[in-house]
């Protein structure tokens, strides 16, 4: 297609103080919008980043037990043994799992969830640790946000379920604002919390699918749940969002609300302003059609632009919030950008609905008028 | 056959009682090359009948033929690309886009009409050069004078090379010098182009470049033989019962009493001018 005036560029940036404060608006909206999907998608990393980072294809747990956040499961003691049986299972490690506090020989806190597992596999463990060795008898692993937050570091005492665990070695990921995990071996945990399985986690032999080894144990444990890590994982994730969606829904509404209000103000006043204009392009043999997709095309402009510039600013400030308080996981992602992109361009469309009704409106004999 | 035929053109705003016809019954043809000025007071119909010349406004009665379309009978869809290709506008006001170069609001006419690209900007560039904008074709209209910008205007008014340019008082924002500057140009473009030109204005120096001078007046042509000049205000009045004053053989005639007594205070003043001050020359 043969190059036109670009008319509603020259006009949207011809008073470039305006464009920016339009722009500006629009992407403080869309920041509001981006951050809390980044927050989200940050808590959501971190809930399940325990789960991630385990070898496990399979986890079993207490019949209509789907997570392990805000649940409990309890598991008959020969159910690893019957979960080692099943055709496929490479190997069945039973954890041990509790809620409790974390506290510092100053009285700090942290509320954490505790795991008991075999350190001499590290199968129900974290995957790696950023500094020390897995736990002995009398030792725990700690997250480092954790452990900042405490103020321990390996080598410190703190309590837990009533006795006094050294720290042996710290790992990163896992820590909220709220919650973090730790890890203690199994015979510290059976002392302290009692010898109940919480779950099993169960690896594939090579060449079987976490989702067809999911159905062989299901059909050889019929009175427990199982689920391959993927779908263990989503349940977790569906918590976590059931509990925060309407939070997130109201204030990404508002956002977007906000957002709606700038371009729409934004375009109306521009094309109030150029009223005139737009009845001599009518006059001169300008369709309607011509001067709406005039409209559209700023609408579209103040929106990309926005979404360009507020996708930059979460980036930055997801990393200024990271570096500020690293339990504040900020996590803005392509897939996050293009789904506010693309609202925003339906905001965008539905901002430009009175300025097109104006334009529609325009008398190209309005253009003969004497200029007031 | 004329570009321009109009037949027993009326507009009527409002119905009934309140009934006001802005143009009644008005006969008119315009030949290539033709400057045509229509003249007359404020609220005459002079705007109506260009608007409807221009195909911005539909008659209520009557036919508009331009090049063999009648505008009138034509559908609503159909008016813009008329309007881009048979009709060139100049306003009083310039009408520039504000946010264009002077290139591109010649180049934005082009487009209107389906010209796009190097041809339209080829064809904006050959325009305004030879109408002496050449050094300032990437300028913004509110960085050149009003001269300029009513050349810039004529140019914009000949991008789609339309048959009729209509002019709506186009030297009222100008000095005199650019006033003429303008005057002479449309006086080429129907001379050289061939184009026919109708300019509705006030200015009474447009009549010098005019083949004929029409005068408007309750939305009706009137005989120009039977108009004067008011020599005090400048307005084009009605001879016969209305104030007027003798002086040295001659009679003057006047808008209002108010205008005659300000001549008789000092006849000196207003006589000066010389032999035109007193009538209007039709074509």
């Amino acid at each position: 297609m043969s190059r036109r005036v670009p008319l509603a560029r020259r006009a949207l940036f011809q008073d470039r103080r305006r464009a920016a404060l339009a722009a500006g608006g629009v992407a403080a909206a869309l920041l509001l919008v981006l951050m809390l999907q980044g927050i989200f998608d940050g808590a959501m990393g971190q809930v399940t980043a325990y789960l991630r980072s385990s070898p496990a294809d399979v986890i079993v747990s207490q019949r209509d037990v789907r997570t392990m956040h805000m649940s409990v499961s309890a598991l008959a003691p020969e159910t690893v043994a019957g979960v080692q049986q099943v055709d496929g299972v490479a190997w069945a490690e039973g954890i041990r799992y509790t809620t409790t506090f974390l506290v510092a020989a100053d009285g700090r806190q942290q509320l954490s969830y505790v795991i008991g597992y075999d350190p001499a596999t590290g199968r129900g463990g974290p995957r790696r640790l950023s500094s020390g060795r897995v736990p002995g008898r009398g030792e725990i692993i700690v997250e480092e946000i954790a452990a900042r937050r405490l103020g321990v570091r390996a080598g410190d005492s703190i309590g837990l379920l009533g006795g006094s665990y050294r720290i042996s070695g710290l790992f990163r990921g896992g820590t909220t604002i709220t919650n973090s995990v730790a890890f203690i071996g199994t015979e510290d945990f059976a002392a302290r919390a009692g010898n109940s399985l919480a779950y099993v986690l169960v690896g594939a032999k090579s060449g079987v699918g976490s989702g067809e080894l999911a159905r062989r144990v299901a059909d050889a444990l019929p009175a427990d749940t199982v689920q391959s890590k993927e779908r263990f994982a989503a349940e977790e994730a569906s918590l976590v969002k059931d509990m925060s969606a309407d939070v997130m829904r109201i204030m990404s509404t508002i956002g977007l609300l906000i957002a709606l209000a700038v371009i729409g103000l934004t375009l109306f006043s521009l094309t109030l302003a150029k009223l005139r204009e737009h009845a001599v392009v009518k006059a001169l043999g300008g369709r309607t059609r011509y001067l709406a997709a005039v409209v559209l095309a700023q609408a579209a402009w103040s929106v990309v632009l926005a979404v360009a510039l507020a996708a930059v600013l979460a980036v930055a400030m997801a990393a200024a919030v990271g570096r500020v308080n690293p339990a504040i996981a900020v996590v803005i992602t392509p897939a996050s950008v293009l789904r506010t992109g693309v609202a925003a361009l339906l905001i965008g469309a539905v901002g430009a609905v009175v300025p097109l009704r104006r334009v529609v409106a325009v008398d190209p004999a309005s253009a003969f008028r004497r200029a007031s | 056959m004329s570009p321009v035929s109009v037949r027993q053109l009326t507009k009527t705003y409002g119905q009934g009682e309140l009934a006001v016809a802005a143009v009644r019954h008005v006969d008119l043809d315009i030949a290539a090359g033709e400057v045509v000025l229509i003249m007359g007071p404020s609220g005459s119909g002079k705007t109506t009948l260009l608007l409807m010349l221009g195909a911005m406004l539909r008659p209520t009665s009557g036919s508009i033929t331009v090049d063999g379309v009648d505008l009138a009978a034509a559908a609503e869809r159909d008016l813009p690309p008329l309007r881009a290709r048979h009709f060139g506008f100049i306003f009083q006001d310039f009408n520039l886009l504000s946010a264009l170069d002077v290139v591109e609001n010649v180049e934005v006419a082009c487009n209107l009409a389906g010209v796009t690209g190097r041809a339209a900007n080829e064809r904006a560039t050959a325009l305004l050069t030879r109408l002496g904008l050449g050094a300032r074709l990437r300028f913004r209209p509110d960085q050149i004078s009003g001269g300029e910008k009513q050349r810039v205007a004529v140019a914009r008014a000949l991008a789609n090379d339309p048959p009729v340019i209509l002019a709506d008082e186009p030297t009222a924002n100008l000095d005199s010098a650019h006033g003429h500057e303008i005057a002479r140009l449309l006086r080429q473009i129907a001379t050289e182009d061939g184009r026919s030109v109708v300019i509705v204005s006030h200015d009474q120096r447009l009549k010098e470049i005019a083949d004929r001078v029409l005068w408007l007046e309750d939305g009706e042509f009137r005989q120009l033989a039977a108009m004067a000049t008011d020599p005090v205000c400048g307005m084009a009045v009605e001879t016969g019962d209305g104030p007027h004053q003798e002086l040295d053989g001659r009679t003057f005639w006047f808008c209002s009493t108010h205008c005659r007594d300000e001549f008789r205070a000092m006849p000196g003043r207003f006589t000066r001018g010389g032999e035109n001050a007193h009538s209007i020359t039709g074509g």
